[in-house]
């Protein structure tokens, strides 16, 4: 492998890891965040009603973290440049 | 989707000083970005329990109601975040 190559194996790993990593936490945030919504109390096993709860909530906090961190980094960017002034 | 990544110390000598740079910039930029993205998870956490209020979801989109809650909530923290760390400067500064 030549210098090209090593760049491009490291640069590869490092995205998929990144990539596997904050899928992981979105999944950890919908599961909790979701489970608590709409299984409040768990039966023997899980309702229809609870199995369309989930669906919408896996949905509405996809949308939830977009809008959390398009707010933020527009924030950070405003911040950003406030500090040259 | 597992393509582990197998260099050895011979492979890292190969890399020339421009790709080691790149590399550099590379990593400098994915920290910055995990950084930004653990901490949105953090925020959606946190504001999702202040902002979905209703007792059961009827759709997968969020209302105009629920997106200004989120939108809000994000920048008051950050406010909170740096009225707090404005106090904490001034106190020590008197120490």
């Amino acid at each position: 492998m030549d210098s090209e190559g090593v760049k491009k194996a490291i640069i590869q790993a490092t995205l998929q890891e990144t990539n596997t990593a904050n899928a992981r936490a979105l999944i950890e945030g919908i599961t909790g965040s979701c489970f608590e919504k709409c299984v409040p109390k768990p039966g023997t096993s899980l309702s229809s009603s609870e199995k369309t709860c989930m669906s919408y909530c896996v949905e509405k906090y996809i949308a939830s973290w977009n809008e959390v961190n398009g707010t933020y980094i527009r924030r950070l960017r405003q911040g950003a440049e406030g500090n040259h002034h | 989707m597992s393509s582990a990544l197998n260099l050895d110390q011979a492979d890292i000598e190969r890399l020339n000083d421009s790709d080691k740079g790149e590399l550099r910039q590379f990593f400098a930029n994915e920290e910055q970005k995990s950084k930004i993205q653990s901490q949105s998870h953090a925020l959606t956490s946190l504001c999702w329990k202040k902002c979905m209020t209703s007792s059961t979801f009827r759709s997968g989109a969020l209302d105009n109601g629920e997106k200004a809650c989120l939108a809000n909530c994000v920048e008051r923290f950050m406010d909170v975040n740096m009225a707090t760390v404005r106090q904490l400067a001034g106190m020590g500064g008197r120490h």
